[in-house]
């Protein structure tokens, strides 16, 4: 194998031109690879795959290329720009940072792509390789890192608000080697007013099925996701450096989350974890618990679909769960959307594309409740605090009368219909 | 490319004209337009670039676009979906190229006359699903559905995998609207199915590859959604196992949408019985009465012929491979290629017998296995295969000698060179195998008539007489 250039032993720049057996000298590239890890290597690697390839199937149901309509903004245009600078025949500027975070990460495209290419993988470390080179994030991102700096979670709230969603759950405070389960709630579901609902009705649930579980409050630290998708990695393993620590003094069996994010984190980007402990997104919880309960649950009466998170369907393949519960909810009349498990519509929420450019995150997600109201559903359900902030601003801003609300808040809307004692 | 001071005229005239959003002129943003799919020489990914991208989004925008380049003589490279095989999407000589992917809007659908007008920027797969709201369907179903726009498809004479009864989109088209080189507008004829008025104006611009014009607007035939569809499936011993019932089902008169022979790696994979690693399978589309008699009919053939019927799901499965299977199909370590050419059926067994023993081994090309024999089976019965690319200093040498071979094996036979994917720049220069010099020269009038300054994708197509003549 020839390298591109004396200075570093890299040969991924030029591996083509290498295997064709024509040398291409440039002498940017691989001082500039240098020091790249493996996830940069795999992301150079699709980026060639894709330069070769070119097809474009990558478009075809990518919800930023259906708003934006530019052949950049869509995987094909990353990658083909990635392979460009990582050749160094172009430098990164405002146009780059633009394209780079014109991404949800939704993994939508991957399904189509017979070659597997890992786009979502790949973008996420052309966003490293741009923090790691100096190039400044979005105004909206850097709020974010900052907010994670200093707080240790990317809303802005002090560490004490974390607990404010847990009046009534104060003496679930965790104790390290006594209590097994771990809810780790997440920094929107815990910091989010308009979504405080959802971490009471898990916890509420919780109590209900008789789980001893216990809570970190005040003590629990971002799970990362936010540094991860934006490309900051420092900081990302930072944060996963005080969890992994924290996780590990807990001492649980296992630990459920209600965040799709939080879940996929710590399940995915923290290779370790998932070996020491057991994950469990609320969804495989709540499905378990109501499997084992073995008797019928107080019925809720509406008509209701459901929205697979991104990071918990296309990432984690989770889609029985979910709908399990939902057919287990007597009452409950079940539709599906047009685009449903891994060929679901993203809301708009991921990627930091939210933060970056909301118009385009209102309109996706409008979509995606146009989707939801085609079915002729009552409620829109879904599993991650990100769609349903996403989902709600699409149905305040269309005048939408369509219910958006978590599984965790339906569930226990059905068990608290017995006066929330366990029959 | 162009003259920088210019350029920075135009970047602002066209700014002005379409919006400032619409004009592209940045490196990150005109990279995706340095090649389609096409096979460039090693290290050349990014050796071609446009000077500027424009995305219009109506024929007024357009027109603006042509008339300044018509100003400046410029080249102008009209695009669709990118996805191109052949190079006739790569600037070559820079220029503008008009990204039509915003004009993509359903026009008219007309349910009585049945036809559907649309921008030329809007996907086939767009194009059926907003049909399927009718109960229409325009039937067009290449391996690059999801992304080929109806622009782009007429613009290459794309196949259709449902040929043999929909045809493809050449068939398809009943009337253009295009904008010309100097900037005026074309209506090739009346948005009517027949006519016997006048010449088919509409033709020449099909496989035009965005020589002549600019394609703004397409008025295209389509057909009530069936109402039943059913896909029969043998597996066979071998290719010519299945080919045999693929050559007597195309001499009854059985109407199916289309079908085709290929050979799986593992067909145990697929569901077929060991060994038995020949596929044959005809859709079928129609009444529900009509489709059962077809099912049994080719059930039958089936039988007659040694073949082991494939489950429904089995069939169904193989059937979604062909728009799946394109998806990506170049992106994978080992560089491959692929031909889609048209040969007589009874010279099918000769042409891939000489074609592997004998042109492509001479040049040391290995074909990629399970794709060396493959025939689309129906009127157009194109025949095709995938090689690779050899290594080595020598490799690209060695791949165009065969590519050439290839070419030749299949006019000799009384064959086109491409049946599917244009001829751009990967068979312009032996495009003389198949068309006559007065041929080419009617091609060269009709271009000079048209686009006197060669503006419309210069380079493309066409070989130059002095090329020809060397």
């Amino acid at each position: 194998m020839e390298f591109c250039c004396g200075k570093s032993k890299r040969y991924i720049c030029h591996m083509f031109a290498a295997s064709w057996g024509s040398r291409i000298m440039n002498p940017v590239c691989s001082a500039r690879l240098g020091n790249m890890d493996s996830e940069l290597d795999a992301a150079i690697r699709t980026s060639e795959m894709c330069s070769l390839c070119r097809c474009g199937c990558c478009k075809d149901e990518c919800p930023m290329y259906a708003e934006i309509l530019e052949e950049s903004i869509s995987p094909k245009g990353r990658n083909v720009l990635f392979r460009a600078l990582s050749q160094g025949l172009i430098s990164p500027d405002s146009k780059t940072v633009r394209i780079a975070y014109s991404c949800l990460l939704c993994k939508r495209d991957e399904i189509s792509c017979s070659a597997g290419l890992k786009n979502a993988q790949a973008t996420e470390a052309f966003r490293q390789y741009l923090v790691d080179h100096g190039i400044p994030l979005l105004s909206g991102h850097n709020v974010l890192v900052k907010s994670l700096e200093n707080y240790r979670n990317p809303w802005q709230e002090s560490k004490a608000a974390r607990k404010r969603w847990a009046k009534e759950f104060q003496d679930r405070r965790l104790v390290p080697g006594k209590t097994k389960t771990l809810f780790y709630v997440g920094c929107t579901y815990a910091l989010d007013r308009s979504l405080q609902e959802s971490p009471r009705a898990l916890a509420r649930a919780m109590e209900w099925f008789g789980e001893d579980f216990g809570l970190l409050l005040d003590l629990e630290t971002c799970c990362g996701s936010t540094a991860k998708r934006i490309g900051h990695k420092r900081l990302f393993d930072e944060l996963r450096g005080e969890n992994e620590r924290r996780l590990r003094e807990a001492k649980v069996h296992t630990i459920v989350t209600a965040c799709s994010g939080c879940y996929k984190t710590l399940k995915q980007d923290y290779p370790e974890l998932d070996k020491e402990v057991q994950i469990l997104h609320s969804t495989e919880y709540l499905a378990r618990r109501i499997r084992d309960h073995r008797q019928e649950l107080p019925p809720v009466t509406m008509k209701a679909t459901y929205h697979d998170p991104c990071h918990l369907g296309r990432y984690a393949k989770i889609y029985e769960a979910p709908r399990e519960i939902l057919g287990s909810i007597p009452g409950l009349t079940f539709a599906e959307m047009s685009s449903s498990r891994e060929l679901s519509r993203c809301c708009g929420g991921g990627g930091g594309v939210k933060t970056a450019y909301p118009e385009i995150s209102l309109a996706i997600a409008k979509k995606r409740l146009r989707d939801a109201e085609a079915t002729g559903a009552d409620a829109l359900v879904t599993a991650c605090p990100f769609c349903v902030q996403s989902l709600r601003a699409a149905a305040e801003a269309t005048g939408s009368k369509m219910e958006i609300l978590s599984l965790e808040v339906l569930v226990w809307r059905s068990l608290s219909q017995g006066g929330g004692q366990r029959n | 490319m162009i003259d920088r001071a210019l350029l920075e005229d135009i970047k602002a005239h066209l700014s002005n004209a379409l919006g400032e959003q619409k004009v592209l002129w940045e490196n990150a943003d005109l990279l995706p337009y340095t090649k389609d799919t096409f096979r460039n020489p090693p290290g050349e990914d990014f050796r071609h670039w446009p000077d500027l991208v424009v995305l219009p989004e109506t024929t007024a925008e357009v027109q603006a676009v042509v008339r300044v380049a018509a100003k400046h003589k410029i080249p102008l490279l009209p695009k669709g979906g990118g996805s191109n095989r052949t190079g006739m999407l790569v600037p070559i000589y820079g220029g503008i190229v008009i990204d039509t992917i915003k004009m993509n809007h359903v026009v008219e659908v007309s349910v009585p006359d049945l036809y559907v007008t649309v921008q030329p920027g809007i996907t086939l797969k767009e194009v059926e699903n907003h049909l399927a709201g009718y109960g229409l369907a325009l039937n067009q179903e290449q391996g690059s559905f999801k992304v080929a726009t109806v622009g782009g498809s007429i613009s290459t004479a794309g196949f259709s995998r449902k040929h043999q009864k929909y045809g493809t989109i050449s068939d398809r088209v009943m009337s253009l609207e295009v904008v010309l080189a100097d900037g005026s507008v074309l209506r090739t004829g009346p948005k009517v199915l027949y006519t016997s008025t006048g010449y088919r104006l509409h033709q020449i611009f099909i496989g035009a590859e965005g020589t002549l014009g600019v394609i703004t607007e397409a008025t295209l035939r389509v057909e009530p959604l069936p109402e039943a569809k059913e896909v029969v499936l043998g597996f066979y011993d071998d290719f010519w196992a299945a080919n045999e019932a693929a050559q007597r089902t195309m001499a009854t008169s059985v109407t199916f949408v289309g079908g085709e022979v290929y050979e799986l790696l593992d067909g145990s994979a697929w569901g077929a019985p060991t060994g038995k690693n020949g596929v044959f399978y005809v859709a079928l589309e129609g009444t529900k009465g009509e489709v059962e008699a077809q099912v049994a009919f080719m059930k039958k053939i089936i039988k007659e012929t040694g073949g082991v019927l494939a489950s429904e799901e089995d069939a169904i499965r193989l059937f979604g491979k062909y728009t799946e299977q394109w998806c990506g199909a170049r992106a994978r370590p080992e560089i491959d290629n692929c031909f889609t050419t048209v040969v007589p059926m009874e010279k099918l067994r000769e042409y891939y017998d000489r074609l592997w023993n004998d042109v492509m081994a001479k040049q040391g090309v290995l074909h990629v296995p399970g794709v060396k024999l493959w025939l689309d089976v129906g009127r157009y019965r194109m025949a095709g295969g995938r090689y690779f690319i050899p290594k080595g200093g020598e490799g690209w040498t060695e791949y165009q000698k065969a590519a050439r071979g290839q070419a030749e094996l299949a006019t000799s036979l009384g064959g086109s060179i491409s049946g599917c994917h244009g001829v751009g720049l990967e068979h312009r220069d032996y495009l003389d195998l198949e068309y006559s010099e007065v041929a080419l020269d009617v091609m060269r009038s009709i271009k000079k008539s048209l686009d006197p300054d060669n503006i419309m994708n210069p380079g493309k197509m066409i070989p130059s007489r002095k090329r020809n003549h060397h």
